[in-house]
């Protein structure tokens, strides 16, 4: 009896493991159709019949992207901007996260209301009055401001990233006893002790999630990059390279899939090292209630 | 009197006292939120409501002119209204069945869960230019293209080969296609979260009387989900408004704007035609509409968001 329960549980898991690898390699085709096709080499028109499963090996279209004299400087504009945007805006979200969730301050609410009613415009309703506020700021050596810079840039990226990720770490601040902090009032220390020494070293699982996330989004990001640096040749980022080598060599597919594939690597490589450890929990958590 | 006074001056004071500890930790934010988020706000409702000539910087005040350019100014801006939904009501079921669905059986799995949560999760971490780049290839018009070639070369189901991205209901359905395949995800990651709060002895009870796999799920997991669901489902609702990428690299739109949707039409408009005042009301009435869209589904869906809790 018990044996014929396991062996039927073991074979509900054969099956469940058969269907569920049948429903990725479905939904891979994508991912499949790219990296084949960056094996290629392509000529002006496209090969018949379209080849989804690799038959060769060929990394000279990779070769060719790390050869360009462009990939560089997009590679280093995108770690430069992905890096420092995510430290500025994480330790500034952090800091508001606290500062919303843990101390009393006349208009409270309505202030933070106001941070979550920005999130629900749309990304890029503002990008024309943010492009007209970066170059307004004037600065003796620069001619159209702050646009076309990279701390223009960040500047952008880090405040419209500010509501999203305050709201979402003052949840988790809220969730921590008081008994915390408390403790360290009572030894006469402050809000700063209490930040540095309590809130940041529990909220690190909450705060890594928040950073991969930033991480991802700052990586990919397009639109924004586009209108505030895309006139500026020495500021061009993967995105941008990207949407231009589409539109330079329409024919030449490996190119394009080649450099797609190296600029996905960082992403893929972080969430499969931090995807354990990740609290995806603690964004529904206290958000939403049924 | 006296005492109204002082109790008052407390509260000041009290009030002055509060702000004074909190502005260390909250003032960069509000400085960055107040000069890129608020502030642009206020202005694009000012361009929304004038005539803007960005290079020389005169601003004209006009009325609702703006708004009655976009409104009546022929289909272009009704299409892509309606595609935003369409785009909503089409992409948001598929991600939250899938979603949930997916969860679930990963979350029976007894090993090797770390496979199927980053293998489902890939086209989420791709960012929406690659994405958009490998589904324009797929969908290629001619025999070249992947979809074609599959649908009329292999398994002869059609005679001829379609121009997939010029066509209005084609060219929709690969903007909805690529939605469901990139976001679900992200629906996935969530609710396999959600299942972590869902109790064990509930399953076990229901296994006792007998249930499967499949019952275990309509009765257990897709009620215990339901606030998970309507966090999706808020979440994604908003994003079907804010599809902008694939669409430029996809259809561009095309044909006459058919496979529009408004934040494209919003580029078009401030990019390619420095119409920056229309560009500007298309973006507010797009955001109404989130606005609006998110007041009825947390008043019908009785949701309870943050501020009550706090």
């Amino acid at each position: 009896m018990r044996r014929s329960k396991k062996l039927s549980e073991t074979i509900g898991q054969i099956l469940l493991w058969a269907f569920l690898i049948a429903a990725l390699l479905i939904f891979s085709v994508p991912f499949i159709f790219m990296i084949t096709n960056s094996f290629e080499e392509f000529s002006y028109v496209l090969p018949y019949p379209p080849k989804l499963l690799p038959h060769r090996l060929d990394f000279s279209a990779y070769a060719h992207i790390l050869s360009m004299d462009i990939f560089p400087t997009a590679v280093k504009n995108s770690v430069i901007n992905t890096c420092l945007t995510v430290a500025a805006s994480v330790l500034i979200s952090t800091l508001s996260a606290y500062g919303f969730a843990r101390i009393d301050f006349p208009g409270r609410e309505a202030i933070f209301k106001l941070y979550l009613f920005t999130l629900m415009m749309p990304s890029f309703l503002n990008i024309i009055p943010q492009f007209l506020v970066l170059r307004g700021i004037e600065l003796p050596w620069l001619k159209n401001g702050l646009i076309g810079t990279r701390l223009g840039l960040i500047l952008v990226y880090t405040a419209t990233n500010v509501c999203g990720h305050t709201f979402f770490l003052r949840n988790f601040f809220r969730s921590l006893p008081d008994s915390l902090s408390e403790s360290v009032m009572l030894d006469g220390g402050g809000h700063g002790t209490i930040f540095f020494k309590v809130m940041l070293p529990l909220s690190t699982p909450a705060v890594g999630t928040m950073t991969i996330f930033a991480f991802q989004g700052f990586w990919e990001e397009y639109f924004t990059a586009k209108v505030l640096v895309g006139a500026n040749e020495d500021m061009i980022t993967l995105p941008l390279l990207l949407q231009r080598l589409n539109g330079q060599y329409a024919t030449r597919w490996e190119w394009v899939f080649a450099a797609s594939i190296l600029a996905l690597i960082p992403v893929i490589v972080l969430f499969i090292v931090f995807q354990k450890k990740m609290v995806v929990g603690g964004l529904t958590q206290g958000s939403v209630k049924g | 009197m006296d005492t109204l006074m002082t109790a008052r001056k407390k509260r000041l004071k009290k009030g002055a006292q509060g702000w004074l500890r909190a502005l260390p930790f909250i003032l960069p934010g509000l400085i960055l939120v107040a000069v890129f988020v608020v502030y642009p706000m206020l202005f694009t409702i000012r361009i929304s409501l004038s005539e803007y000539k960005i290079v020389q910087g005169e601003i004209t005040f006009l009325g609702l002119d703006n708004f009655k350019n976009v409104l009546a100014g022929g289909s272009r801006f009704w299409y892509a209204y309606r595609n935003n939904f369409l785009y909503a009501i089409v992409t948001v079921p598929f991600i939250i069945l899938g979603g949930m669905f997916f969860a679930y059986l990963i979350n029976n799995l007894k090993r090797g869960q770390g496979i199927f949560r980053v293998g489902f999760y890939l086209p989420v971490i791709t960012s929406w230019v690659i994405v958009s780049l490998v589904f324009q290839y797929m969908f290629n018009n001619s025999s070249r293209g992947l979809i074609n070639y599959f649908l009329v070369d292999v398994l002869h189901v059609m005679d001829d080969y379609i121009p997939w991205l010029l066509r209005e209901w084609s060219g929709n359905a690969a903007i909805w296609l690529m939605g469901i395949w990139k976001n679900m995800g992200w629906a996935m990651i969530i609710y396999l979260a959600g299942l972590q709060g869902i109790s064990k002895e509930l399953y076990e009870a229901a296994e006792l009387d007998g249930a499967g796999l499949w019952k275990k799920f309509v009765y257990i997991t897709v009620p215990a989900l339901r606030p998970t669901t309507y966090y999706v489902m808020v979440n994604m609702i908003i994003g079907s408004f804010n599809v902008f990428i694939q669409v430029m690299m996809l259809t561009g739109g095309d044909p006459n704007g058919k496979t529009s949707a408004l934040q494209y039409l919003l580029y078009d408009r401030a990019f390619n035609q420095f119409e920056f005042g229309e560009a500007s009301a298309i973006g507010l009435i797009s955001a109404v509409t989130i606005v609006a869209i998110t007041f009825l589904l947390n008043r019908r869906l009785k949701l309870d968001d943050v501020e009550k809790e706090g």
